[in-house]
């Protein structure tokens, strides 16, 4: 990565360091914070209790609640759910779109949109426009099929968090496995061709592999940022009904401004982000021994 | 031949239709804003638009939000790219001892969830007064940004090719000069995408913007997220407001696409 091969003393340090000092301020200090927090029993609104040293009992207190199981459950289900199929979704969209026609390249761009469109906006269009059972299209839907409205935010409302995130982070994964496929040099095409290589057989054989690390680059941002939805859960459902559609990120808002017991909340931070680093180590992991 | 004419056509219609109803929520939103309050319960394309909704929802408050977003946005790009874009440079260019190592811990910090960070953060804001003031929002923003920045950056100054920078050290260039006056022109448009990126994330955020403010500075996200317990079942008004917000990052996505794909992908994809 050094390309200077010309070793002498500068003051590039200097230069790098108020980057390094902010992040580190912004990030990592008040992550060791936190760390420190879920040891306490401090409950903000309530200064005459003191803050005291509570040893593991916040975390006990957390992985001993049901709800965290349910919620570690969700978010399971969300990010698995929702990595398969938005890969597998973008791929199928990257070989529709991976021709030329008058218009071809508007309606890719088209196509990526909802990524750019803010969570609370999608949240809001889908729940009233669209799903509402009452008013929206769903409502008119059904009717002319002559079935119930479907409930969305009640029976199915983890479903919907899925769809939703489906909807946005779909076009996020195309944008990365679209350029991979434009990639493909045109003499691997056309030797597939005369090998009589197409459709179904060509693209598992041939693309798929050709454009892995496209795909693996597209899954490791998705997961990331999966990972960390909170914006689509507050607006749509706010996790309910109970907590049946709520993620860990969400859980943890919950704890800190709801009950605002900080020594709590700040232990299910730490378990959260234990979790999320523990997910992300094991797919970096499972990629990079694929590759080998 | 002919048969396989009509299959390609046919699969480019396909592809003209799935991006439509793909996207079709968006339209129905846009389309919707464009209705009187009565008619947009009901789907149909056939109306007489009115831009009613939108003359209410410009409202004092509606600005209020929007100067907020404004601001904080504005204000988050330019301390992300002065404190972003020279330590890209030095991360690629000067000799550092483990400039892989720094760039990686720029990276990794992008993977901390929010929450990790919220617990102090808010309880140090509001012993110091900073809850519900912009330059609260403006600091953590610039903390997801910065690594960003730096992740698609330093994957632009990498692209450079070594020979320019020896013939630039040859002709009697210092590192400054260097800097300025050969390597910005050189990944100028990289990092004005990046910049674009960084302001669609941080006028878009969402976490830090409901947690950390109330009303005086908060965003036009949070504005948003309040509007159906505030205003009620304003269909029309709401998808009016709905689409103000997203014109901007979406006209800016269009422009940033393929610098964003190079960006995230060059690093990983040529490793």
């Amino acid at each position: 990565m050094n390309k200077a091969n010309t070793k002498k003393k500068d003051h590039s340090t200097r230069v790098l360091l108020p980057a390094v000092i902010f992040v580190a301020a912004v990030t990592q200090i008040p992550f060791v914070v936190t760390i420190i927090f879920s040891f306490l029993k401090w409950n903000v609104k309530r200064p005459d209790l003191g803050i005291k040293f509570n040893g593991i009992k916040n975390f006990v207190d957390v992985l001993t609640a049901k709800n965290f199981y349910i919620v570690l459950k969700n978010t399971l289900i969300i990010i698995v759910v929702c990595l398969v199929l938005c890969t597998v979704l973008a791929i199928l969209l990257g070989v529709l779109f991976n021709r030329k026609f008058p218009g071809g390249y508007f309606f890719r761009t088209l196509l990526v949109m909802p990524y750019f469109v803010m969570d609370s906006v999608v949240g809001i269009v889908w729940k009233t426009l669209l799903l509402n059972p009452s008013m929206g299209l769903n409502y008119y839907i059904s009717k002319f099929f002559g079935f119930q409205p479907i409930d969305f935010f009640g029976k199915h409302s983890l479903a919907t968090v899925v769809i939703l995130i489906i909807w946005q982070w779909t076009p996020f994964f195309f944008l990365i496995i679209m350029a991979g496929l434009q990639n493909i040099p045109d003499d691997v095409i056309e030797s597939a061709k005369i090998d009589g290589a197409n459709g179904f057989r060509r693209l598992v054989s041939i693309d798929i592999p050709i454009i892995k690390k496209h795909i693996i680059t597209a899954m490791t941002l998705g997961l990331i940022n999966i990972l960390k939805v909170f914006g689509l859960v507050y607006v749509t459902t706010q996790g309910g009904p109970g907590v049946s559609s709520a993620n860990l990120p969400y859980l943890t808002y919950r704890t800190v401004f709801y009950d605002w017991s900080v020594g709590r909340a700040a232990a299910i931070a730490v378990v959260t982000v234990a979790i999320t680093l523990f997910i992300t180590q094991k797919f970096f992991k499972a990629t990079n021994k694929d590759e080998e | 031949m002919k048969k396989a004419k009509i299959k390609y056509a046919l699969l480019c219609l396909l592809a003209v239709v799935v991006a439509l109803v793909w996207v079709f929520p968006i339209f129905y939103m846009i389309i919707s804003s464009f209705k009187a309050e009565a008619d947009v319960v009901v789907p149909g394309f056939i109306f007489s638009p009115t831009l009613e909704n939108y003359q209410t929802v410009l409202s004092d408050t509606f600005f209020q939000y929007l100067g907020n977003s404004v601001m904080i946005t504005i204000g988050t790009v330019i301390v992300t790219v002065l404190l972003a874009v020279p330590a890209a440079y030095a991360l690629v260019f000067t000799p550092l001892k483990d400039p892989n190592n720094v760039y990686f811990w720029f990276v990794s910090t992008t993977f901390l969830p929010a929450i990790a960070v919220i617990i102090p953060v808010y309880l140090i804001f509001q012993r110091i007064g900073l809850v519900d003031n912009p330059l609260a929002l403006i600091i953590l923003y610039c903390g997801a940004g910065v690594p960003l920045m730096i992740w698609l950056v330093t994957n632009f100054f990498k692209e450079v090719p070594m020979e320019i920078v020896e013939a630039a050290q040859l002709d009697g260039c210092n590192r400054w000069q260097a800097f300025w006056q050969i390597m910005i022109p050189l990944v100028r448009n990289g990092i004005f995408s990046a910049a674009l990126l960084v302001f669609i994330i941080t006028w878009n955020e969402f976490f830090f913007a409901v947690t950390i403010t109330y009303t005086e500075s908060a965003t036009l996200p949070v504005y948003m997220s309040k509007y159906m317990t505030q205003q009620g079942y304003f269909w029309g008004k709401m998808c009016a407001t709905g689409t103000l917000i997203c014109i901007i990052p979406i006209i800016l996505g269009f422009f940033t696409q393929k610098a964003l794909v190079k960006g995230l992908t060059s690093g990983s994809v040529k490793g």
